[in-house]
């Protein structure tokens, strides 16, 4: 019998939707009502908002107690971090961290890393950014050529990371490194090292992007000096490493709410007076939205009980990052005439973001060839 | 999906691999109906799960039900197994039972006076020329009414959908007896178009699947510049769109089956609306992966694709529903959208 992809219907638990409430009234309380909110978890950052959220428990909140997590489930998270999305809050400060650095560290990080970082992490003082594409190594990750040459007592790093968002104000970067010369198995031989950005050998050169901010970067290592034990883990273990990072990364709220916040907008311009081609565009979009929603809620599911859906979890980002795509380009059509200043304003920075949206985590070409080795093709 | 459905989905792929091919479709769109298909699936009991035993169901589960529509659609099954579902539902709403025989569900204009005269016309009657009666709403002075009406008392003139599947009209002009007349309202004209819609998802999901399915086997089996399609990244490509979409269609239309005791408006409304969407596209790519093959009537491919044009149509197209819920969604004012979404469990 043909198995296409699968995705059994799950539903968020109580205890995980007893949380949204309160994630909501501090929201309320805290969100910069002067600043127009923006869905995108990579357009705004604030170091002040991370460490509120920090005091409430909600960064590595998942994370055992022993590190200083709260050792709730999953499914809570992405309830915290779904409303965080929707409001528009600055999660950029914190966002990896919480997503994709502690939970490496916990799975392959030794004893001493967890207890040096985690706890930071969780009180909002160490912010991370992710090294892995480099100038000539985008979607083809095994052909990076950051080397790390052992040295006593470390590594000697040379090279360069580029696209590492915020690495001008995080304090260190998960890198991707080449750790013994590239052979024929091109997945052995990399490491991953925990870089000190605050290193004065390692400089960090800001990238416009299109839309005039310099959230990315450029980093440069000149000989810079990595301890043994800021090596994640085993020396050689990289690439299991991000392979294992994906699956987290990839099917998560932030895959399919980048554009909601003018969703948001384009009902309050319609207002009170829809015409039928508004409402059905409306009903149209939400309808796709509400559906990936819970795609992604039953991928949740599946890492919550402990399976990893790589494939799954590649379509909801290529599927979600389609929607993304979708809603600025057919609601400016739909507003004719004179539009407020608010809902311009929020649709344009969306389009200025968009064409990051299917780049980041995986263009939507890789996507779509993961989803197609799932189906047997390759 | 647990243990016992997985058991019932590969029982029903036996018996509808069985009796269900190719060639009982294309003797359907000829004319003919397949009693032994009939038959047989009505003998599992399942074609009328959840429905209370006392009306003539098979107790049980209403996902029972929903999952051999969806199989059914798998095959293309020329059957009407959406209509008799509907029909003993709202039967048994009414204190009414259901047979095996074939029932089907007509939307109408029809009027019934103080001798039970029924009187008036519908068209696109589903199988209506292959069923034992027809349940219909009419109006009356004394308000709406439901009738049950045997086939043999109505004029049947045929039509076929654009799938070949009967379509009927049906001119009515009967006396009918105090036992097949009963009292009803407004509501049952919503749960008739409701349930009109649950099934078509449930056959859109079905037959997308199988879409999906023959596109990829399709693919793996035709050569082309010396190696498979499926090896040419294009074509991919092409199948990774086709997949996310028919997931997308699956995962509406668990949340319609999951809803379905208290028949969620607007979850139904959201299934309609997103899976009618996801047949355009699909359709496109399983036909171009397919090539000139694929256009022949000989292909079973047009079986799925010519009643997934149909059935996006069917209670109302997408953007009917997309307007309600446009509405819905727009209820609470922008800044409770997000609640909106997130009340969808």
């Amino acid at each position: 019998m043909f198995q296409g992809l699968t995705f059994e219907p799950f539903r968020l638990p109580e205890e995980a939707e007893s949380i949204r409430g309160e994630v909501r009234e501090f929201l309320k309380e805290e969100l910069d009502q002067s600043v127009l909110p923006n869905s995108d978890f990579n357009a705004g950052d604030s170091a002040e908002f991370s460490r509120k959220l920090a005091a409430k428990g909600w960064i590595g909140m998942t994370w055992p107690k022993e590190y200083g997590g709260a050792g709730r489930s999953f499914l809570e998270r992405y309830v915290v971090t779904e409303e965080l999305l929707a409001a528009g809050a600055p999660v950029g400060c914190h966002w990896i961290a919480d997503r994709q650095s502690g939970p490496l560290l916990l799975k392959f990080g030794t004893e001493e890393q967890k207890n040096r970082f985690l706890p930071q992490i969780v009180a909002g003082n160490y912010f991370f950014s992710i090294g892995m594409s480099e100038p000539d190594t985008g979607s083809d990750l095994a052909s990076i050529r950051t080397s790390a040459t052992k040295t006593e007592g470390g590594w000697l790093l040379n090279g360069s990371k580029i696209w590492t968002s915020y690495a001008h104000t995080n304090h260190f970067m998960v890198t991707l490194v080449r750790s013994e010369p590239a052979s024929e198995n091109r997945h052995a031989g990399m490491s991953q090292m925990i870089v000190d950005l605050n290193d004065e050998k390692v400089v960090v050169t800001g990238i416009k992007n299109l839309a005039g901010e310099e959230d990315f970067n450029q980093v440069f290592f000149d000989d810079v000096f990595i301890p043994d034990e800021m090596v994640v883990g085993t020396p050689g273990n990289g690439w299991e490493q991000v392979m294992s990072e994906l699956g987290y990364e990839r099917s998560g709220p932030e895959r399919f709410l980048s554009a909601f916040r003018v969703l948001v907008e384009f009902a309050r311009e319609i207002g009170n007076d829809p015409s039928d081609e508004q409402l059905a565009l409306l009903g149209r979009l939400s309808a796709h939205l509400v559906t990936l929603r819970r795609m992604s809620i039953s991928v949740a599911g599946m890492l919550e009980s402990g399976k990893l859906p790589s494939t799954e979890a590649a379509l909801i980002k290529d599927l979600g990052n389609s929607f993304e795509r979708m809603v600025p380009e057919i609601i400016r059509l739909a507003v004719p005439g004179a539009a407020s200043r608010r809902f311009v304003d929020t649709l344009n920075e969306c389009i200025l973001h968009a064409p990051s949206f299917t780049l980041r985590g995986g263009t939507r070409e890789i996507l779509k060839g993961v989803i197609a080795r799932g189906l047997g093709l390759r | 999906m647990n243990e016992q459905q997985r058991l019932i989905k590969e029982t029903l792929h036996r018996l509808l691999t069985d009796l269900c091919g190719s060639d009982i479709v294309n003797q359907a769109e000829a004319g003919q109906f397949p009693q032994k298909l009939w038959d047989t699936l009505t003998e599992t009991g399942l074609t009328v799960a959840g429905i209370p035993e006392a009306s003539g169901g098979s107790g049980g589960d209403f996902d029972d039900s929903l999952l051999v529509i969806r199989e059914a659609a798998r095959f293309a099954a020329p059957v009407p197994l959406s209509e008799h579902f509907m029909a003993g539902l709202i039967l048994s709403d009414h204190g009414a039972s259901i047979g095996t025989d074939p029932v089907t569900v007509a939307a109408g204009d029809f009027s019934i006076d103080e001798q039970l005269r029924l009187q008036g016309s519908a068209e696109n009657v589903a199988f209506a020329r292959w069923c034992h009666q027809i349940v219909l709403v009419a109006r009356s002075t004394s308000g709406l009414k439901l009738c049950r009406v045997n086939c043999a008392d109505v004029e049947i003139v045929a039509n076929n959908n654009m799938a070949g599947e009967p379509r009927d009209s049906v001119v009515i002009d009967v006396t009918l007896v105090p036992e097949e007349v009963f009292e009803t309202d407004d509501a049952v004209l919503n749960k008739i178009r409701l349930l009109g819609a649950v099934t078509r998802c449930m056959m859109m999901v079905g037959a997308l699947d199988s879409v999906l399915e023959l596109s990829v086997q399709y693919s793996l089996e035709r050569s082309q510049f010396g190696r498979p399609i499926a090896k040419f990244q294009a074509i991919q490509q092409q199948l990774a769109v086709l997949a996310g979409e028919v997931a997308a269609s699956t995962m509406a239309g668990h949340a319609i089956v999951s809803s379905f005791d208290q028949l969620d408006e607007l979850d139904i409304a959201i299934g309609k609306a997103r899976i009618g969407e996801s047949v355009s596209s699909c359709t496109d790519i399983a036909h171009q992966v397919h090539g000139a093959m694929g256009y022949t009537m000989e292909h079973s491919l047009n079986h799925r694709t010519r009643r997934l044009w149909s059935w996006r149509e069917e209670y109302g197209n997408e953007r009917e529903w997309q307007i309600q819920v446009g509405k819905a969604f727009l209820e609470g004012g922008a800044d409770n959208l997000w609640d909106t979404v997130t009340n969808r469990r």
